[in-house]
């Protein structure tokens, strides 16, 4: 417990520093020490515009969506006890793009509040398909591959619905397929939060079943957990935490994979109810530090947040796919 | 299956068999197009005696130079599965899988819209031995770092395919990345890459892929008897005095030059180099001196079939449904075909495996 703490202290802290730094860093650059007069209301109003309305909100969505990601990942590695999984490479993200780049070629009529419950169908159809599956595949690098499969299948269609295109449509889909942070603001804030609020209080109410459903499924069952209903759960849980953030910032890959390892390592326990919530907070830090990279790289322009946490999170998986298959070698 | 288990009539029954088919669907594919001409004048703009110019435009300068595309491309990528699934020992092993053709169309993206950026004046090319040739540094790069990354002790045939996932993953969103910073004529060309396609592909196109894929099929036939060697197993291939790794190398290159050769002019085509060399093995076995033949047969006339049923994709009813104005006429591209028929088939492959094991 008193790493739990000491470590979540960390993370809030360097979460503090990246916000200093996102908030002061830019086009306009805002030096540190006028950062606080700024916000409230003391000196130039454009200034306060460019703090409260462009770099604020932007810095909470990445936040927020590394959050979910990192507790998504978390739920889906316990659910699935698989140390590989990740919404991304189980196609669950796919699925929700999918449905996210019909409605953007398509010109649909939906209003932005509908997007993540249509991205959560699309992410629920590749989730079924996984479900199904892992009543018959026990080994993880097996459930990575039909994952794969699956992520193929999605991006046919993906491709599909992209073939349908004009060239500005097509541009937009390739940009938010990557994943970006760009232009988000309070409106995409408010859209999430609900979303999380409530998958993270069902989240909350499934650690002490998970935590279970780690011994192995005939100890779990002994005990008296409804394992499929538990595992079904998580997996629904995790899908709604991944949605609204496909819906709002695109597929944004890797964080939900290696959060949950990160935690874990600085724990040094794998016990749910510490992880899950390191997890998330580790996920923000995350993203919202690949965002801040993301801005200032090549600035004045940017890059996509995806391709960063892409350019980080693909080695990471590269080591992580590396050690399991020693792992699995000595067992 | 025992490799020897197979009679040779048998399998010069299949190879026949597959050549009649190849050739059924070639004609097929030359037949029927958007444009409906009936068959008797469509063997007439072949013998270069057309009805009209209309016809013979059409039919030679349009419909066969794509057909003969198609079965290169399906050919070549049919080899190269079946040499990948040889040195890896890996049945999952494609060369859409091992990150070969992503690296492939990174490099022929960045080539083109940096040819045209040079160019200036909204000029795009698209054609070239030269592009050919950047595609195979892209896919051999790729490919090779997949290899080198799923190096433990010798190659790890899972790890292979899952570290080919990230590569290939790694290498679409780079190429993403050059999109964004495109025009749209740049866009509309690259796409033709990124999603795979034999729209529009023309005699330059052809002349462009066959040298490349003569030398890549010829080499990779030649290679059978090796492939055998290797799929006995490292010690075994040793003990008959194969150098295993310089054999190995000289396999993924060759894989390499097939699947760039391939992907250079019709772009990333999934699932047919896994498919094909399936198909091939129920029928004629594992010997690779049968398989690698029948392997080139049922991937070029997979890959024929998937482009007519894209090209003949009605689109009428989708554009009724939504009220968009969709480019009518051109038809699906093909890299949408295959892995909507492929991605099942590597589903079921691996839950029969499993099943198996």
């Amino acid at each position: 417990m008193r790493r739990f703490v000491s470590w979540a202290a960390a993370v809030l802290g360097l979460a503090a520093v990246v916000l200093v730094l996102a908030l002061g860093l830019g086009v306009l650059p805002i030096p540190g020490a006028r950062l606080a007069g700024v916000l409230f209301g003391a000196g130039d109003s454009t200034f306060a515009l460019v703090l409260w309305q462009l770099r604020l909100p932007r810095f909470v969505a990445g936040l927020m969506a590394g959050a979910a990601l990192g507790a998504a990942g978390c739920l889906l590695q316990a659910a699935l006890r698989n140390d590989l999984a990740d919404p991304g490479l189980l196609g669950v993200s796919s699925g929700a793009s999918l449905v996210i780049a019909c409605v953007v070629v398509m010109n649909l009529p939906v209003p932005p509040g509908l997007l993540p419950a249509l991205a959560m169908a699309g992410g629920l159809l590749a989730g079924l398909v996984i479900l199904a599956a892992s009543r018959a595949v026990r080994d993880p690098v097996q459930m990575i591959l039909i994952g794969a499969a699956l992520a193929s299948l999605f991006g046919a269609l993906i491709l599909f619905v992209i073939v349908l295109g004009t060239g500005l449509q097509i541009q937009i889909v390739y940009a938010y397929l990557i994943g970006t942070l760009a232009g988000r603001g309070w409106a995409d804030v408010l859209r999430m939060a609900p979303w999380l609020g409530g998958s993270l209080v069902v989240a909350a109410a499934l650690v002490r079943p998970l935590g279970l459903l780690q011994l192995g499924d005939e100890v779990a069952e002994g005990l008296g957990l409804r394992v499929v209903r538990t595992r079904m759960l998580a997996m629904v849980v995790a899908i709604a935490l991944t949605a609204p953030v496909v819906a709002t910032c695109g597929p944004i890959g890797f964080v939900a994979l290696v959060a949950p390892h990160l935690a874990r390592a600085a724990l040094r326990t794998g016990a749910i109810a510490q992880v899950l919530p390191l997890s998330a907070a580790i996920g923000a830090l995350l993203l919202a530090t690949a965002d801040l990279a993301a801005r200032w790289v090549v600035m004045p322009a940017e890059l996509p947040v995806g391709l960063v946490a892409t350019a980080i999170g693909a080695p990471a998986a590269v080591l992580l796919l590396r050690r399991h298959a020693r792992m699995a070698a000595s067992a | 299956m025992i490799p020897g288990g197979m009679t040779r009539r048998r399998s010069v029954a299949w190879m026949v068999g597959g050549l009649l088919g190849l050739m059924l669907a070639f004609g097929v594919h030359v037949a029927f197009g958007t444009v409906p001409i009936d068959p008797l004048r469509v063997v007439k703009a072949l013998a270069q005696m057309p009805d009209s110019r209309a016809d013979y435009d059409i039919v030679w300068n349009l419909r066969t130079p794509r057909a003969l595309v198609v079965l290169g491309a399906g050919a070549m990528l049919g080899l190269a599965g079946a040499l990948l699934q040889a040195i890896t020992r890996n049945p999952l092993a494609e060369p859409g899988l091992m990150g070969v053709s992503g690296g492939a169309v990174l490099a022929i993206v960045v080539a083109i819209v940096a040819q045209s950026k040079l160019d200036g004046l909204g000029i795009v090319r698209d054609t070239g031995l030269a592009l050919g040739l950047v595609g195979i540094a892209g896919g051999m790069a790729a490919g090779t770092l997949t290899y080198v990354l799923s190096w433990r002790q010798g190659s790890d045939p899972a790890l292979l395919v899952l570290i080919g996932v990230l590569v290939a993953g790694g290498t679409a969103a780079l190429a993403s990345m050059v999109l964004l910073v495109a025009d749209e004529n740049q866009v509309r060309l690259v796409l033709h890459w990124m999603i795979g396609s034999a729209n529009g592909r023309v005699w330059a196109h052809w002349h462009m892929m066959w040298p490349l894929g003569l030398a890549g099929l010829a080499l990779g036939l030649g290679c059978a008897g090796l492939a055998n060697a290797l799929q006995l197993g490292d010690p075994v291939a040793a003990g008959l005095g194969v150098s295993v790794e310089r054999t190995r190398l000289l396999l993924l290159f060759v894989a390499a030059v097939l699947t760039s050769g391939a992907v250079s002019v019709v772009g990333a085509i999934g699932f047919v180099g896994l498919m094909g060399p399936h198909l091939a093995r129920q029928m004629v076995g594992t010997d690779a001196r049968r398989l690698f033949p029948f392997s080139v047969l049922v991937s070029a006339g997979l890959l024929l079939l998937a482009d007519i049923a894209a090209r003949l994709f009605p689109l009428g009813w989708l554009a009724g449904l939504t009220g968009l104005a969709l480019p009518g006429r051109s038809g699906m591209p093909m890299g949408v075909a295959t892995p909507l028929l492929g991605a099942p088939f590597f589903l079921y492959l691996l839950l029969r495996r499993r099943r198996q094991a």
